[in-house]
């Protein structure tokens, strides 16, 4: 290990000195601009979150004509919603959405790799890649989602969608209840990107 | 397929052991530094001075160091102290910044 790295006692502080004092050099060097961090960052905070499926499903939620025009033609009804950012960005080629209802849970998983709708769920999780998850997620469905504290009742069945470099999954919730006077912008401030891969219910307002 | 840099530099991190504290499909950034220091690292190979996976593996090294300690000498663990660390690694190791200006930004502190 090399002896400019060490581990002092004020450790916050200092990584945030050397951080600062390592931007401003690599600036006055021209190096990088002045907003090259900003940039990036900006990406991940603005385009590839899950910010445009949040708004989707809240638009379902409110426009049940809506609902069906998704499930039908994703891509279409995706199109209506004129969406800031994002939606052409990568693995957002051939989205499809599936509905929770009273008889039917989703899950969505990528049992050969990690295929996964960027633009409208964001980052994926660091567990969705995991070969235990793959594998479970299609031979014991009911089981994984326990573990996530999703209790499926034996009533329903569990339909598992398998992400592929054809066709991109995620799932509209089912709206949680005492949300009737909430507004679409509300509702989608309720919904998770685990909520749209199924392995989360979407959890009622906090009164 | 990622044709934006910064989706492909997340992409090949996904469920690696050097993958990003995330949170609701977002990073997750407990302090300023942690954000900048992400940010600069993305800055610097996007500008080309060195691949992502060159970044990636002083990374990977940076936090088996960390796995490597005794427990007696071992520091809480921090993901962006690794994360910096195997920056300033690959800064000097590409020629971006010569050791002597990484030790004058270090004595900044």
């Amino acid at each position: 290990m090399s002896d400019i790295f060490g581990f002092p006692q004020d450790r916050e502080a200092t990584s945030a000195a050397k951080v600062r004092a390592l931007e401003a050099l690599l600036i006055e060097k021209g190096v990088i601009g002045s907003d090259s961090v900003d940039t990036v960052l900006r990406h991940f905070e603005t385009v590839a979150g899950p910010f445009n499926g949040a708004r989707i499903v809240a638009r379902a939620w409110v426009d049940p004509a809506y609902q069906q025009r998704l499930i039908a033609n994703t891509p279409s009804a995706i199109a209506e919603l004129d969406l800031p950012a994002g939606m052409a960005g990568a693995e957002g080629e051939h989205m499809a959405a599936v509905a929770n209802d009273a008889h039917v849970h989703n899950l969505i998983i990528c049992t050969l790799c990690s295929c996964y709708p960027w633009p409208v769920l964001g980052l994926p999780p660091y567990w969705y890649k995991d070969p235990v998850f793959r594998a479970r997620g299609v031979r014991e469905p009911r089981a994984v989602l326990r573990e996530f504290g999703v209790d499926v009742p034996e009533t329903k069945e569990v339909k598992v969608w398998d992400s592929s470099a054809q066709i991109r999954w995620f799932v509209i919730p089912e709206r949680p209840a005492n949300t009737d006077g909430m507004s679409e912008a509300e509702l989608a401030s309720l919904v998770t990107p685990e909520s749209m891969m199924g392995v989360a219910l979407v959890a009622p307002p906090q009164a | 397929m990622f044709t934006r840099f910064e989706e492909y530099a997340a992409a090949a991190m996904l469920g690696e052991p050097d993958s990003p504290p995330r949170l609701d499909g977002k990073l997750f950034f407990s302090n300023r530094w942690e954000r900048d220091v992400f940010g600069l690292a993305l800055s610097l190979s996007k500008a080309g001075c060195f691949e992502w996976e060159a970044f990636r593996q002083c990374l990977i090294a940076s936090i088996a160091r960390w796995e490597a300690l005794d427990c007696a000498n071992q520091p809480r663990w921090d993901y962006y102290e690794r994360f910096l660390e195997a920056l300033l690694s690959v800064t000097e190791s590409s020629g971006t910044l010569s050791r002597a200006e990484l030790e004058r930004v270090l004595a900044e502190r």
